[in-house]
């Protein structure tokens, strides 16, 4: 393997893959490093891969007996909890059942190895069978700089040289700083702890649990009680016959409010909604793992530098607007027009900056930077006071009494949300929100 | 469902290298700036696998072996004492993830 690479791919996760998958596709000699045993064991998510891009790298993907995702949602829910109470805003549709699926749950460890698989199967196809690789066991200690361009990466005593560098390594970003694409100390402002427990179940009785019919799935959000104060939020997903039930904690919050994530995890699961779903299940892993929330001002400085490109959570591409945690999709579609991008220079037989800065415009012009460009407003409101607790602790106050039957004269409902807005808050603070929310969404 | 200890529940991760004696600590604490300086001492509860506790003296102390390589201490650490990288894959610890 002396010989000089298209590209090297740093990190075998959803990024490195797509962006793997796309090279292989295009006849590109690359190399894809992955520093744990196979794609996906060192990787964790919530999590669900949401759209469609899936169906660009595997096409009819759900056709596969068992592929590498878990289960299709067609059945959303987002919870809001108080000590005692969940209220919960309940979408299911049979519209969700088409295909290509709107998102698949994921274990990682699982489906980032079926799609490296997939890698493999397109890099036997290219013209570059003999010459591409998917190498795991390797931890890259270096990408190599000649005269600020990257050539190659560093593992222990060995070199490996190539024209480009597509850094894909994750939200722990070392090498993105090693580059100077990102500040050597990221603080802990804007960056999440993601805990999760998977717990097992007999399949028939979690399908029932869940109302699933064949592969159909759930995902559940939750904000409030759940995390204990802390900035955050809860998720429950199902996959074949376990659910990944977990939080994400602002890593600066805890440290402020002195709290463990360990322990918000057990006040999490003490709450009657969850101990209701989860009596009868076994823990079988527990994991964690840091995220970004989606604030910009946490995002390296650039996408790209001469020789490199940033793909996935390395380039902290992940947003939690309040509609769902979208980090696997940014990671596929960039990983995608990063590798798009690095076919185009080879075409040019330019990998320098004047090359690599289309990935930033197609980047932008994509709906990843839209999104994450078009709802930092949204990011801001989710995070704040009123939003996490507030207003939790308000509606399920409402929803007690709306729902509550006392066999004496039932106030009307604009009294009782009075009273609730009375006890938790302000008609001043939820006219803000409200105005900032019309703004932000 | 009975709450898990998170000794029980650390016990589920798969680590590497477990049958080697002597490994290469990918994460390298000065706990003299944790025991110095260090205003709040927060990794001893932000950690997810307890690496980094108190003893009755309020003095930190750091071991590698039941890390899950999150990330969290390299954040939450602003006063320098937290050097972090990945373990080796060969003479490192870190996990192997049968769910992910």
């Amino acid at each position: 393997m002396d010989e000089k690479f298209d590209c090297i791919v740093i990190g075998g996760g959803v990024a490195g893959l797509a962006a793997a998958m796309t090279l292989a596709r295009n006849n590109m000699k690359f190399l894809l490093i992955e520093r744990g045993e196979f794609a996906g064991s060192k990787n964790v998510s919530g999590g669900v891969l949401w759209g469609s891009d899936l169906a660009k790298l595997v096409p009819n993907y759900w056709e596969e007996e068992d592929g590498g995702w878990e289960r299709f949602i067609n059945h959303r829910r987002l919870t809001l909890m108080d000590e005692q109470s969940a209220f919960t805003l309940d979408f299911k549709s049979s519209h969700f059942n088409e295909t290509p699926y709107n998102g698949v749950v994921v274990l990682r460890s699982k489906f980032d190895n079926w799609l490296s698989g997939k890698v493999q199967e397109a890099i036997d196809a290219s013209d570059y069978a003999m010459d591409s690789f998917i190498a795991t066991n390797i931890k890259v200690d270096e990408v190599l700089m000649e005269n600020d361009k990257a050539v190659g990466i560093k593992t222990g005593e060995d070199e490996f040289h190539a024209d480009s560098v597509i850094i894909a390594e994750g939200v722990n970003n070392l090498l993105t700083r090693q580059v100077g694409l990102q500040d050597d100390y990221v603080p802990a402002d804007h960056m999440l702890t993601g805990i999760k427990e998977i717990i097992r179940f007999d399949q028939e009785v979690l399908e029932q649990k869940f109302q699933l019919n064949g592969l159909s799935g759930m995902s559940n959000e939750f904000v409030g009680w759940a995390t204990d104060g802390i900035e955050g939020g809860g998720f429950l997903y199902t996959n074949r016959d376990t659910i990944s039930l977990g939080l994400v904690l602002g890593i600066k919050d805890m440290r402020e409010k002195k709290k463990s994530p360990h322990d918000v995890l057990n006040h999490f699961k003490t709450h009657p909604a969850i101990a209701d779903i989860i009596k009868d299940g076994e823990v079988v892993e527990y994991s964690a793992h840091v995220v970004s929330s989606g604030d910009k001002r946490a995002m390296p400085k650039e996408l790209y530098k001469d020789g490199i490109l940033l793909a996935g959570e390395s380039a902290n591409l992940l947003m939690n607007a309040g509609k769902a945690i979208q980090g696997m999709d940014y990671a596929m579609r960039s990983g995608i027009l990063a590798a798009e991008t690095i076919v185009q220079a080879k075409d040019k037989g330019d990998f320098s900056s004047a090359t690599l800065k289309e990935y930033r415009k197609v980047m932008d012009e994509s709906y990843v930077m839209k999104d994450i460009n078009g709802f930092q407003d949204a990011v801001h409101l989710l995070h704040t006071e009123t939003m996490q607790q507030k207003v939790p602790n308000l509606i399920c106050d409402f929803g007690r009494q709306f729902f509550s039957i006392k066999n004496e004269p039932t106030p009307k409902s604009k009294d009782m949300l009075k009273g609730a807005v009375k006890r938790h808050a302000s008609y001043w603070e939820l006219a803000k929100l409200g105005f900032k929310a019309g703004k932000s969404l | 469902m009975k709450n898990l200890k998170l000794t029980e529940r650390l016990g589920l991760v798969s680590y590497r290298n477990q049958s080697k004696s002597e490994i290469k600590p990918h994460i390298v604490v000065d706990t003299d700036i944790c025991n110095s300086t260090c205003p709040h001492k927060c990794t001893t509860w932000v950690c997810p696998a307890n690496c980094y506790t108190m003893d009755e003296n309020d003095q930190v102390h750091f071991q590698v072996e039941d890390c899950i390589e999150c990330g969290t201490c390299m954040y939450a650490c602003d006063q320098g004492a937290v050097d972090w990288n990945f373990p080796d894959p060969e003479v490192g610890r870190g996990v192997t993830w049968n769910f992910g």
